[in-house]
């Protein structure tokens, strides 16, 4: 079996430490992710590699276990992407169907709540290890350059679209597409219909046929 | 040194000799393997934890989590930790049983106990552990009475393993689990050289600078040449009462986690 227990130990070594690190930053937000725990939750990672990790609270503590629990509240499955957008607080990861959920659902939407409410204060950590000023300083920095690079992406796939559309004609654009997709689902439709009325005429013509010619 | 240096019936009384046992490489009376062992761990007691780490590279912590992982352990349980020492398995099961459950530390050891003991209150574990020193061949315990019982390298020391393994059985409630970790047997041919190797040079050697006294890091070298290996143990869980007995071989056979089930 790979990875082999110790990989799998280490891993969920790695996860806990990672995410109550992380939650030591959001003190109420660990309090009601840590509330909305009420029984082990399954995770089951389908791909590439099948693993299973099971999620519970000790105390004021995430648990991590690479061993799935005797009677899990809910079960959740899916790929790795799936669990990041989870983690990350997206809340379309369930209805999409990207993440099925097996067991108590309601758990499940708690979770994903408290996962949504989640803020670390990554610069009061910063600042515990370089001072507030040079904190602050990179702090700013940092969100200025996420926003940047999320503008920078969505600014890039629309001038991307926008010259495969309009510029190259490599591909139609949305209109036109949608335009095509209707006159053919327009067409199957009107297809069908003419199949069933010759299938009626066919049939009458056999019953109107004489026994005795 | 190879394994052909280890006797050829390692794992009972040998040639009609009924009343000797080993002692690593040696053969002692059994009545006197107790205190021989008891000898080296007063002696390694103190730097027990430092040596694990140097010794393991740190990987015992992820070997024992494991063990943790697989124990099942929930709030409200009763668990044994048989030969305790310095408290690593006892701490994490504190946690997980919680305050309506209990974790006894057990050890024949009272050096290591006594460390154990210290190292769990100075870090404030207390309320649910109750330490006792008790001989795991004969526990001081009723039958039925635990959900879950751990060993920790701790039972290639045991004169009679056999009857240590029976104990466990008896005390464990139906449907308990018994987890034995313990040094095993390497898969691989070219990791169980290597490993030779390292065990015979640099653990004695590191055993007289780190805690100076290196015979006591040989015994351990060669007790686990001695010890049964996966299957051999397998066998003897079988042997003891408990039902779907497996192992887990942990980094490449080096450590096994045997897991077996109370009937």
């Amino acid at each position: 079996m790979f990875p082999g227990p110790t990989l799998q130990a280490a891993a969920s070594a790695i996860i806990e430490n990672a995410l109550n690190r992380a939650l030591e930053l959001d003190p109420a937000g660990r309090q009601s992710l840590v509330k909305a725990l009420t029984g082990p939750v399954q995770l089951d990672i389908t791909a590439p590699v099948p693993l299973t990790y099971t999620l519970d609270q000790t105390g004021e503590r995430v648990q991590v276990s690479s061993q799935p629990p005797m009677e899990p509240a809910l079960r959740i499955s899916g790929r790795p992407l799936a669990f990041a957008a989870l983690a990350v607080g997206d809340d379309r990861v369930f209805a999409d169907g990207r993440l099925a959920v097996d067991g108590d659902t309601g758990l499940a939407h708690q979770l994903q709540r408290a996962l949504n409410q989640l803020d670390p204060d990554w610069e009061a950590a910063m600042a515990r290890h370089i001072g507030d000023v040079p904190a602050h300083f990179l702090g700013k920095r940092l969100r200025h350059a996420v926003k940047w690079s999320r503008e920078a992406v969505r600014s890039m796939n629309a001038n991307i679209e926008e010259y495969l559309h309009e510029e190259s004609r490599t591909l139609p654009g949305r209109r036109e597409l949608e335009a095509t997709f209707g006159d053919i689902d327009e067409l199957s439709l009107r297809t069908e219909r003419l199949e069933a009325r010759l299938r009626l005429l066919e049939d009458r013509e056999i019953t109107d046929e004489p026994e005795n010619p | 040194m190879s394994e052909q240096q280890t006797p050829a019936n390692a794992y009972g009384s040998r040639n009609g000799q009924d009343d000797v046992t080993h002692f690593g490489f040696r053969n002692v009376p059994k009545s006197q393997k107790a205190g021989q062992v008891a000898e080296v761990f007063h002696s390694v007691a103190g730097k027990y934890d430092l040596m694990n780490d140097l010794m393991s590279m740190g990987i015992h912590r992820l070997w024992k989590r494991f063990t943790i992982e697989l124990s099942g352990v929930r709030p409200g349980h009763q668990v044994l930790d048989i030969a305790g020492g310095t408290g690593d398995l006892t701490m994490k099961f504190s946690d997980l049983v919680g305050p309506s459950g209990k974790v006894v530390l057990a050890d024949i050891n009272a050096s290591m106990l006594q460390v154990g003991r210290s190292r769990l209150m100075d870090r404030g574990y207390a309320g649910n552990i109750e330490y006792v020193q008790a001989d795991a061949e004969h526990l001081p315990f009723p039958d039925n009475n635990f959900n879950a019982v751990s060993i920790a390298f701790g039972l290639r020391n045991v004169t009679d393993k056999d009857q240590a393994l029976r104990d466990m059985a008896r005390v464990l409630k139906p449907g308990g689990k018994l987890m034995v970790l313990e040094f095993s047997k390497p898969t691989n041919p070219l990791l169980n050289k290597a490993y030779d190797m390292y065990s015979f040079n640099a653990l004695p050697l590191m055993g007289q600078l780190i805690a100076g006294d290196s015979e006591s890091y040989k015994y351990l070298a060669e007790s686990i040449r001695m010890h049964p290996d996966q299957e051999t143990l397998k066998g003897m869980m079988e042997n003891a009462g408990l039902v779907n007995c497996r192992y887990y071989n942990m980094t490449g056979g080096i450590v096994a986690l045997h897991a077996g089930i109370k009937p």
